[in-house]
């Protein structure tokens, strides 16, 4: 006598049947593609695969251009985008000008500080020494006097 | 790595069913080589490096987000709400309607077709593509990634972002749904 299926078996019969009308569905779809094939959309879609194709090897050329330290990392740096290829010291190298400048530039400010401490150095020296006493520069007929006596 | 031959096979092998699943989701074609030309670009400048076998998932995936991409672009651009019932779709399962008799006839025509019905046969598919269309979005979605794609079910869910119970409920739903409209017209396959 036939036993009744159990659940799990009519269950997996089921699924076979819905597969079996599922591929037969999409062969009828494959089979009207192929039929209604329209010229212009297979001309987009090539134009479109050959886009991707060159995109895919600019992507390659810019990856094989990078160092090998770069390629160490994998797929993170392509997908991460191009990585930048200059080497350290070469970025260290370019701040090299600037240093330069900069440096070039603080020595000519502290040299010409120093000679004008020096020069206000000279003129203090000069009057304090002097058997002059500051005072007498205050006076004006003295001042006259050194205009006029001077050669 | 693929090749660019591989990738160009692979390209060549999935590009026309990913135009008429785009074709079928958004309604317009030059929308849809748009949408395809989109995945292909940002498959081969992305996930160029990965090795053949990844790519068919990867492809789906990538057109999948893009086709929502689209959505989006549209509902902004022209300030449209989407239905987003139609993604849930209408719960037809059909249970009681029984599979086998749209197979049970099939087998019995299917060695008996002759050149003068070729007429009668592109009818046919043209229906069947028409009922394909008519799905609700999501159980068309896993019906033909699932089936169409070849896909499993583990790699259904993941294109589709949804659980593996809920592809099989879209597919079983989108099948007998697909089964009672076509044995409604007098279709056998």
């Amino acid at each position: 006598m036939n036993e009744p299926l159990q659940p799990i078996v009519v269950l997996r019969n089921v699924e076979a049947l819905q597969a079996r009308v599922a591929l037969r569905v999409t062969a009828a779809l494959s089979e009207y593609q192929a039929l209604g094939s329209s010229p212009d959309v297979d001309a987009r879609l090539r134009f479109a695969r050959e886009q991707a194709l060159a995109a895919a090897r600019r992507v390659r050329t810019v990856s094989a251009a990078a160092p090998a330290s770069i390629g160490m990392s994998g797929g993170a740096a392509v997908l991460g985008g191009v990585p930048d290829a200059t080497p350290w010291w070469l970025r260290l190298g370019s701040l090299l000008p600037l240093a330069i400048l900069l440096a070039g530039l603080m020595l000519i400010d502290h040299h010409y500080t120093r000679s004008q401490i020096e020069a206000a150095a000279e003129v203090d020296a000069a009057i304090l020494t002097d058997e002059l006493p500051p005072e007498a520069y205050r006076d004006r007929g003295f001042v006259e006097f050194l205009k006029t006596a001077s050669p | 790595m693929a090749t660019d031959k591989e990738l160009s096979d692979f390209l060549k092998s999935v590009e026309k069913r990913a135009f008429k699943r785009t074709a079928y989701t958004v309604r317009n074609d030059d929308a849809a080589l748009d949408i395809v030309q989109d995945a292909m670009i940002r498959l081969a400048e992305k996930y160029a490096d990965r090795p053949p076998a990844e790519l068919p998932l990867v492809f789906q995936r990538i057109l999948s987000n893009a086709t929502m991409d689209w959505f989006r672009r549209q509902k902004v651009r022209n300030s449209l709400i989407v239905n987003l019932s139609e993604f849930e779709g209408a719960d037809d399962d059909g249970g009681d309607f029984d599979l086998l008799e749209l197979l049970d006839t099939s087998n019995g025509q299917s060695g008996t077709e002759s050149a003068a019905d070729s007429v009668g046969r592109t009818q046919i598919l043209q229906l069947i593509d028409a009922q394909v269309q008519e799905l609700p979005a999501r159980q068309r979605e896993a019906f033909l990634l699932r089936y169409w794609e070849e896909l499993d079910v583990a790699e259904t869910a993941s294109v589709m972002g949804c659980s593996e119970g809920s592809v099989k409920t879209h597919c079983s739903r989108a099948v007998h749904a697909l089964a009672k409209a076509l044995r409604a017209k007098g279709v056998t396959l």
